[in-house]
């Protein structure tokens, strides 16, 4: 019963959360108003479908939305006081701080709880977790490779019963997909932007649909063409490209039960061969972090450096998908990726009431209306799907080269923390050159079977 | 014959001169690009690496966000300073304590103590990172307790420091005591009223030293103050604007905050340099 | 020589084991005649500890005991044992899931082990207290058999500032190194029998006894095991630490000579200007040289434009050039503080020493050779052995350069080529958390530091000839 409650509960918050932050966004910018109120119209619509596909389901859905009515009758649940610490990243402190407090400000009786917001981010939020659960935040944002660590470490609650359908229904399809280990759901998606694309200098790169010409026009300008090839995220890009896969299976404790791997075939040796192709050119420079890099024409990168990219490229600044490259093999491959999620995710609490106001806070901060505003803020892209269609959204430049990319890429599954470094390993030995152009066939393909093997390892 | 040896004379100091400036070049060098990065003005390169040493554009864009209010930095500092003041404070008391002890009392243990805690020290402090971290989470000096926590841990380890300031000790005859107890005078007395005053120099050293640890401790003190940006002090803070991605156009700002962190440290360095030397000298060659 | 300093200290090691055992057979007896020829105040205070000083009226003793004991029972009863008893097992029940979604955490093994550990020793403890409690009932009696006064108060804390002075200077000391290091140490030495790792952590999962299994892990070779990579990196340690030692003590015993040299004007500034570097924090000037030698960075910037190189030097991408370069740079570091040392004792060196050379004929190079190095050396031996064991566990200088990089297929567990012990352990430790081969590398690196110190004390010339340079 109570549990139903407090469902209930939950979804009137959703709804009155976005009223809210809707009345307030149109009061501090009249100008947007018109454009925010299509949003929350939009949102509302969205929460009515999930709410009818929710009781339509089944017997229990009929009764949360029965309860429904009972709890905006006025019935009150005891949520007790207590802190909820949440860590997101830098430029999103002061943003889920606004958020938390309208949150609470709408749902008055889960006032009793403060926020603290600490910028910790999605890389150093997993392993401070992992460090010490306890010590750890009640919700966190990170990036989804981390989530079948979080899910054996005990760092994540489930998301069970209307929470569940809150997060399948109002997400794409990749998304909540993301967000599970085994059968069961983990966090809730935040964005649908964590894949990568090219930032290009438009004076420098004539042609941004060619790796070679891309390399040709920054060696002929003197300029720096970046990849970070040394991570297990981007590398891909290459394999997947002429047709390899690579995927494990896990079951609900998040172990790794098995590994689909073919990186030991020819498609694996003509994108092996291309990276160190495009390591031997003298304007190759490994990394992807454009306030590291210097002298950058073009760059392997995603949304989240999209402001420091229209600093450094200026006028020039573009983005298109990922170029294609003629294989060693003399055909063309367009190069593919992993298409990846941010999610937040909430700490296992042992508090039945904080329990509760933890979901809430996390449907509203992941909700349509918080996504959009979090895209106007910093251009982080939506995994809502309602807040996909809103036309600022589908305009953005870097968006829709990260969407024209994502139709191209492998939705990120889970990986264990061993592959990345597996991959920096590959990727290493390629920069340093133990695996080069003068490298036999042989050769190379030894460093793959090892490579595939070890991949396999790691599953038991 | 004392001509040639002149001029052999002065050739070879010519050379000296030579290598003397390259080295001081070469010495000084990063800490010039660093002041120059600095400065460089935000519009140019957005706060990211540049591949040129001087800037286009000078101005004081990093200084003014450090101290601007979307920056803790001046807390990170407040923090570094207090846990440095501390340090060197107690520190100095403790390692005063043990010396004396060690080198002036002859009880039973004390050879034992002596080469037990030689036995500790080979063993890498690393390794009990995260049994420190739990030991000080149940006293909860852990984030929002970390500055008290990194303290209480500096100085509670730091009785195995003794080696040089025994080494100075022992340099103070023993004759001194002596005639000081015939006289009637405790063993707390003599302390206080004899060697305290003469070991002024090695108390400047042992203060000095501990005080300039902290600034750059980010290992443990990130590992404690995880999670609670208020703790942080300034060498996790900034060590995290060049390592994590999340800080896009951080680098002209970790150099500003690198030319804030470095300039008083080394100021207080080179007024108290002449005890420095002595420290170092007495303690190497006691070994 | 190492053998005969090994087989000499076994013999010393010998025989100081047989001496415990006497001891501890004398002391047992010793209990035994106290208890025997002890009057009645004697024997009730085997149970209730300081009644016998309590009854005599030594008051600040008997009171200090009693409060020992009770606090003993009381931190046992209401704390030690919960955590000693399940020692074995670590522990049995972690989280359970209640019906409401909410979780409960039972057993933690990190704690059990840590609380276990401390009760163990606190169990010791006590036990030497309850001997000292005995002993000062013997001697108690002793003194009012013989007729004499026993202390007063007064005179019992007055000794603490006096005869005693060095329990007053040393208790607190050794409280905090026993509590933060050794403690710490004991329990990572367990953990290394344990198979804490990102799959056993507690409070969610619990760890337990798994015996040897690290270290065979460690030491075996096949495609799992780390064997190749641990030796790998221990030989890099090596290497590093032997250059990051004796290239910078010579090239800073150059500088300082240089400095020294006659005829040279403005020594301070020089000094001053080396010693900039020991003042400013590593973590500002390592992190910044860094990027200075990145591919696209300073450095490779202006070779290019100055047309030295054609292409970017892979000051960091390659192993050797990385190796070189970190060596490079710790000169940069190190020499300073050689300098500062050896400049202080070059001057030590009696003048008349170089005059009777020169008058020989000797070139300079011949006198460094045969009259300052033979000099330095025995002076600093020992400075030189703790530099080296320093340098083993050089960890800022490594990991704000390269965080251990390039890393590659041929090392396992995320070590990279430049990785030293040191570093790989803060690796598995925070990236990785896995302790229980971090407890392993940990002692490793112990045995590694004391097998060289002890083998290289024993051939020092200053600690072989006590005579001293002749």
């Amino acid at each position: 019963m109570k549990k139903k409650v407090l469902a209930a509960l939950l979804a009137s918050a959703m709804v009155a959360g976005s009223l809210v932050g809707c009345g307030d966004s149109s009061d501090t910018k009249g100008g947007d108003a018109s454009a925010d109120n299509s949003a929350a119209a939009n949102d509302s619509s969205a929460s009515d479908t999930a709410d009818s596909s929710a009781s339509g389901d089944s017997a229990s859905g009929d009764s949360a939305s029965g309860d429904s009515a009972s709890a905006e009758g006025g019935e009150a649940v005891e949520y007790g006081s207590g802190n909820i610490s949440i860590w997101v990243a830098e430029n999103m402190v002061e943003f889920t701080q606004k958020k938390a407090a309208e949150f609470f400000e709408a749902n008055p009786d889960m006032a009793g709880y403060t926020v603290s917001v600490e910028p910790v981010g999605e890389g150093d939020a997993a392993g401070n977790m992992i460090t010490d659960v306890e010590g750890g935040a009640d919700m966190f944002g990170f990036a989804q490779d981390q989530i079948t660590r979080l899910v054996s470490a005990g760092a994540l609650c489930p998301v069970v019963n209307d929470n569940a359908t809150f997060v399948t229904s109002q997400n794409d399809a990749g998304a909540s997909a993301a967000a599970t280990v085994g059968d069961m759901i983990y966090a809730y998606p935040m964005t649908s932007d964590n894949g990568y694309f090219l930032y290009y200098d438009s004076s420098v790169v004539t042609d941004p649909s060619s790796l070679e010409k891309i390399v040709a026009d920054c060696e002929a300008a003197g300029k720096n063409f970046y990849m970070e090839i040394n991570s297990g995220w981007y590398q891909p890009a290459f394999f997947f490209a002429t047709g390899c896969t690579l995927t494990y299976d896990t079951n609900n404790e998040g172990n790794f039960t098995a590994c689909n791997i073919d990186y030991v075939s020819d498609a694996g040796l003509v994108a092996l061969k291309e990276m160190i192709e495009l390591k031997s050119s003298p304007a190759f420079q490994n990394g992807s972090s454009i306030s590291s890099g210097t002298n950058i024409a073009a760059i392997i990168d995603g949304t989240w450096d999209s402001d420091a990219a229209k600093e450094i490229f200026g006028d020039g600044y573009a983005c298109a998908k990922l170029p294609s490259f003629e294989g060693s093999d003399g055909k063309t491959y367009q190069m593919s990726g992993f298409g990846g999620f941010k999610l937040l995710g909430i700490k296992p609490q042992e508090d039945a009431g904080k329990l509760a106001v933890c979901h809430a806070l996390a449907q509203y901060l992941t909700s349509s209306e918080v996504q959009l505003e979090r895209f106007n803020e910093a251009g982080w892209g939506p995994s809502n799907v309602t807040a996909q269609q809103d036309p600022a959204v589908q305009a953005d430049e870097a968006l829709t080269a990260l969407a024209e990319q994502l139709a191209l890429t492998i939705p990120q599954g889970n990986y264990p923390g061993d592959y990345w470094t597996l991959a920096t390993s590959l990727g290493d030995d390629i920069i340093t050159g133990t695996l080069s152009t003068s490298s036999s066939d042989e050769d190379l393909t030894a460093a793959l079977q090892a490579f595939q093997d070890t991949c396999i390892s790691y599953a038991q | 014959m004392s001509g040639s040896m002149k001029t052999k004379r002065a050739i070879s100091n010519a050379i000296t001169y030579v290598v003397l400036v390259i080295i001081s070049i070469v010495w000084l060098f990063p800490f010039v690009c660093l002041l120059l990065q600095s400065f460089r003005s935000y519009n140019e390169g957005g706060g990211g690496m540049v591949e040129y040493l001087l800037p286009k554009q000078f101005s004081l864009d990093s200084y003014v966000y450090l101290f601007s209010e979307e920056c803790k930095f001046v807390r990170w500092y407040g923090n570094t300073l207090t846990i440095a003041v501390f340090v060197a404070l107690f520190q100095t008391i403790v390692v005063l304590c043990v010396s004396y002890a060690l080198s002036r009392m002859r009880f039973k243990g004390r050879t034992f103590l002596m080469k037990f805690w030689l036995i500790l020290g080979m063993f890498p402090g690393f390794l009990s990172m995260i049994c420190l971290y739990f030991l000080l989470k149940q006293f909860g000096l852990t984030q929002e307790g970390a500055i008290p926590g990194l303290i209480l841990v500096s100085v509670a380890s730091s009785g195995m420091t003794y080696y040089v300031m025994k080494g100075y000790f022992d340099t103070i005859p023993k004759a001194l005591d002596e005639a000081a107890r015939i006289d009637g005078a405790s063993r707390a007395r003599i302390f206080f009223t004899m060697i305290i005053p003469m070991a002024k120099p090695i108390i400047i050293y042992q203060a000095l030293v501990a005080f300039m640890a902290p600034w750059c401790d980010y290992i443990f003190a990130s590992y404690v103050a995880f999670g609670f940006s208020d703790s942080y002090n300034v060498a996790v803070a900034l060590q995290r604007w060049v390592w994590t991605n999340d800080y896009q156009g951080f680098f002209t700002r970790f150099c500003a905050g690198g030319v804030l962190v470095a300039v008083p440290v080394t100021i207080l360095f080179m007024c108290l340099q002449k005890y420095y030397v002595e420290g170092v000298t007495g303690g190497a060659v006691k070994g | 020589m190492g053998k005969d300093a090994g087989s000499v200290s076994a013999a010393k090691k010998e025989s100081s084991v047989g001496r415990f055992f006497e001891a501890l057979g004398n002391d047992l007896k010793e209990i035994g005649l106290t208890f025997a020829e002890g009057d009645w105040k004697t024997k009730v205070s085997f149970l209730i500890m300081g009644f016998g000083p309590l009854m005599r009226k030594q008051l600040v003793r008997g009171i200090a005991f009693l409060a020992a004991e009770v606090l003993f029972i009381l931190y046992m009863a209401g704390f030690g044992w919960n955590y000693l008893k399940d020692i074995g097992t670590l522990g049995t029940v972690a989280r359970v899931v209640n019906d409401n979604g909410t979780y409960s955490y039972n057993d933690n093994s990190f704690l059990i082990l840590l609380y276990g550990i401390l009760s163990i020793i606190v169990i010791f403890a006590f036990l030497v207290v309850w001997r000292m409690n005995i002993r000062e009932n013997r001697n108690e009696e002793a003194l009012l058999a013989a007729g004499k006064t026993l202390a007063t108060a007064k005179q019992d804390l007055y000794s603490l500032l006096d005869s005693h002075f060095d329990k007053t200077l040393l208790a607190l000391p050794v409280l905090g190194i026993f509590i933060f290091t050794v403690l710490p140490i004991i329990f990572m030495i367990c953990i290394a029998f344990t198979n804490y790792d990102a799959n056993h952590q507690p409070p969610t999962n619990l760890f337990s006894w798994v015996g040897v299994e690290n270290f065979k892990n460690l030491f075996s070779f096949g495609t799992t095991g780390m064997g190749k990579t641990f030796f790998i990196v221990l030989g890099w340690t090596l290497v590093w630490a032997f250059f990051a030692t004796f290239l910078t003590y010579f090239l800073g015993m150059g500088v300082a000579i240089m400095i020294n040299k006659k005829g040279i004007k403005f020594k301070r500034l020089w000094r001053t200007i080396l010693v900039v570097t020991i003042a400013v924090p590593q973590f500002v000037s390592l992190l910044y040289i860094y990027k200075m030698f990145a591919n696209d960075g300073l450095i490779n910037s202006y070779l290019m434009k100055w047309g030295w190189v054609d292409a970017y030097i892979p000051f960091w991408s390659n192993p050797t050039t990385a190796k070189i370069l970190i060596i490079l740079i710790n000169c940069w570091i190190g020499i300073p503080y050689t300098m500062l040392i050896t400049t202080g004792l070059l001057m030590n060196i009696p003048e008349d020493l170089y005059e009777s050379a020169r008058i020989d004929g000797a070139n300079g190079f011949q006198m460094f050779r045969s009259i300052t190095l033979p000099y330095m050396l025995f002076v600093t031996g020992p400075f030189l052995l703790t530099q080296f064991t320093g340098n083993l566990n050089n960890f800022n200088v490594i990991y704000l350069l390269t965080q251990g990089g390039p890393q590659s297929m041929v090392l396992s567990n995320k070590a990279g080529y430049t990785d030293l012990l040191v570093t790989w352990l803060y690796k598995m430790t925070v990236n990785d958390t896995n302790y229980r081969m971090a407890a392993v590398i940990g002692i490793m690196v112990f045995v590694v530091t004391a097998v060289i110190s002890l083998v290289v004390y024993g051939m020092l010339p200053s600690v072989k000839d006590e005579e001293g340079f002749q």
